[in-house]
């Protein structure tokens, strides 16, 4: 278990630099995930928590010693890679032993450690096996096996589910949630899904060209996303948001159909409205807040995502309950839920309404 | 069942010429290599094979005659052939080990990013691109007192009572081809070496330094794995290379002094050519062919118990 710690970390490549100043404090057997579009930066940050990039500026702390300069080797932090990256050569015994052969441990602890190790993953029938003869989530459980026989003070995941198939992923996933819980380890894990985001982390980073958008558990990401980019980036489907404008208690957002937000205390300013999906409801007459044409239904059984284009706003995305005999071509009154809308103003930063805590950032 | 039908007797010569063809297809997109191979490898071996028990020379009066195994009788009791086959151990054993050893550290230098690394890629080669004559005829001017550095320098160093040529002495004459021949074999090693070393993922030496590897550590336990299975080929066919490779001894020493730089390849290419014994010459080719065939023999047995990845 281990405290990590960066301090206004920056990162460049010669003249581009990547990440420029980067806070964040990972505490004491917590799970952290680092969520972000393909290049913002969240590979980079795990790779430079193990060692194997250089910190341009700025301090890492583990367990407030300074690590900066120390080689993955001397930073007992153990990493579990995308591609699994066994070693082709050995079985999976050795695969899982490496470490413990490396640091010339005891014959004997090295095999009871592995055995030991390889039941809990449910391997010992695989151990002498070379990684070519296992499936892909027995590799990628080999790989998480040789990085729990090492005890090490933090895990580190790099989209470690991301080469399994859909079903398996699910599988891998409820089994690293338990072996957090069981280990009760510090974990930093990167991934763009973020439905393992939301499941697995105490704390989501969200990050985007190598800064931080937002922490927060998955909760508070996703009822109070701090900006525009937070709230388009986590939840599926995205957060409905259109521009328009705050004027006399109602957004106005196509000329017709103010939509009136008695929380909110304004001046008159140009805003972005975002409300997600299952936050509208269909309505008759008075109640409907605005119309539209249903131009897609898809229906998932358990809830039915329909779009409806509504004149001068575009597509809005409802998610209804159960099957709804929406059809596609039907005009439907939509209304939206007061309490659950989120404004954001010209910059894209949330705005606070009476009786909401401000986000925290 | 469906697929009842298709064994109804009247479809079954049908059947039976799909399956021929589809058997002998692969063979007739092969024929033009095997055709080839036969009329420039099998053709030739089968007809040097048979000189090898026949008595086949140029110079005596009588043709060709089958003599058995005379001539291998002969081999058994010639001391020119044992000591050529001894030198042929030597010349071979001690070139490729040097040529490979230097040609990893080589590798390994290559693989590590440095400023002009491409260009100096494609220098190393340039030892390879030349002639093997001409490195012949370059060493042996090196080696030469007169006009050559090498003497000189031994001798400074103290190694040389005085500035002799190397390859006159019959004690030390076979290091002269040797060590020509090893400047000559270092950028094949290098570069097949590097070729291979550079196909090993990133990740594994990620993944290695992360499990607290040290740079010894993985080397020996990621590197080597991965390297084993070109290195053991590559050694192979070089070794089968050298062994036949007669042109540095035969310009730099001519097989003296005393034949004491007399390699087998030497030894059939005078027996062949100088003293025209075709029958004799092709005795000691079988000979050689059959101790390489052994060798070959044992490092492909060695290299199946290697991982291939």
């Amino acid at each position: 278990m281990a405290k990590i710690e960066l301090q206004n970390v920056a990162k460049s490549y010669a003249a581009l630099e990547i990440m420029s100043d980067l806070s964040l404090t990972i505490e004491h057997g917590e799970f952290v995930v680092l969520v972000g579009p393909s290049g913002c930066g969240k590979s980079t940050l795990l790779r430079m928590i193990a060692g194997l990039e250089s910190i341009t500026k700025g301090d890492l702390y583990i367990d407030s010693d300074r690590i900066n300069d120390k080689a993955p080797r001397d930073r007992d932090i153990a990493m579990v890679f995308q591609s699994y990256a066994l070693y082709p050569h050995m079985d999976v015994a050795r695969n899982m032993g490496f470490s413990l052969e490396i640091r010339k441990e005891d014959k004997a602890l090295k095999t009871d450690r592995v055995q030991r190790i390889a039941d809990k993953l449910g391997l010992d029938t695989f151990l002498d096996r070379l990684p070519k003869a296992l499936s892909g989530g027995q590799r990628q459980r080999v790989a998480m096996g040789r990085a729990i026989v090492r005890d090490p003070k933090a895990f580190l995941f790099d989209e470690p589910l991301s080469n399994l198939d859909a079903s398996l992923r699910v599988g891998m996933r409820l089994e690293i949630a338990r072996l957090h819980r069981e280990l009760g380890a510090t974990m930093v894990y990167v991934t763009h899904d973020q439905v393992e985001a939301m499941t697995l982390a105490d704390r989501i980073v969200v990050m985007n060209l190598g800064n931080i958008e937002q922490v927060g558990t998955p909760i508070e990401l996703y009822e109070t996303p701090a900006n525009l980019f937070v709230a388009n980036f986590i939840g599926s489907p995205n957060m409905n948001l259109f521009e328009g404008a705050f004027r006399d208690g109602s957004v106005v957002i196509s000329s017709d159909n103010p939509v009136s937000l008695p929380d909110y205390d304004l001046p008159a300013q140009a805003v972005h409205f975002g409300i997600r999906p299952e936050h509208i409801r269909l309505a008759e007459g008075d109640r409907a807040d605005c119309t539209g044409l249903v131009e897609v239904v898809e229906r998932l059984g358990s809830d039915t995502i329909v779009y409806a284009n509504v004149d001068g706003w575009g597509i809005v995305v409802v998610r209804l309950n159960g099957t709804a005999d929406t059809q596609i071509g039907d005009s439907i009154g939509l209304h939206f839920d007061r309490a659950q809308v989120r404004l954001f103003d010209a910059d894209g930063k949330a705005i606070a309404h009476a009786g909401q805590s401000p986000t925290r950032q | 069942m469906i697929t009842k039908n298709d064994n109804a007797p009247d479809t079954l010569p049908g059947r039976f010429q799909a399956r021929f063809g589809r058997l002998l297809e692969p063979y007739i997109y092969l024929s033009p290599a095997l055709v080839l191979i036969a009329l420039v490898m099998f053709i030739p071996l089968i007809i040097g094979i048979s000189f090898s028990f026949q008595k086949y020379s140029l110079i005596s009066a009588s043709g060709p005659e089958w003599i058995g195994f005379a001539n291998f009788e002969k081999l058994y009791g010639d001391r020119r052939f044992w000591n050529a086959a001894r030198n042929t151990l030597f010349w071979t054993v001690c070139s490729v080990v040097l040529q490979f050893s230097l040609g990893l550290g080589l590798a390994l230098l290559l693989n590590r990013p440095f400023f002009g690394r491409r260009i100096v890629q494609a220098l190393i080669l340039l030892p390879w691109a030349v002639p093997g004559f001409l490195t012949g005829l370059t060493w042996a001017w090196l080696f030469n007192p007169i006009i050559g550095p090498i003497s000189h320098w031994m001798f400074a160093l103290g190694l040389f009572s005085q500035p002799d040529s190397l390859l006159a002495d019959p004690q030390y004459a076979m290091w002269g081809p040797i060590v020509a021949n090893v400047w000559y074999g270092i950028p094949c090693f290098g570069v097949t070496l590097l070729a291979a070393l550079q196909s090993i993922p990133d990740e594994l030496y990620e993944a290695g330094a992360m499990d607290g590897a040290s740079a010894w550590q993985s080397f020996t336990k990621i590197t080597l794995p991965f390297l084993a299975p070109m290195i053991a080929i590559t050694v192979l066919l070089r070794t089968i290379w050298v062994a036949n490779f007669a042109d540095l001894v035969f310009i730099m020493t001519g097989g003296g002094p005393a034949n004491s730089t007399q390699i087998l390849p030497n030894y059939i290419f005078t027996t062949a050519f100088r003293k025209l014994d075709f029958g004799y010459a092709a005795a000691i080719s079988v000979a050689l062919l059959v101790l390489l065939f052994i060798y070959a023999g044992i490092l492909l047995h060695m290299r199946r118990t290697l991982v291939k990845v």
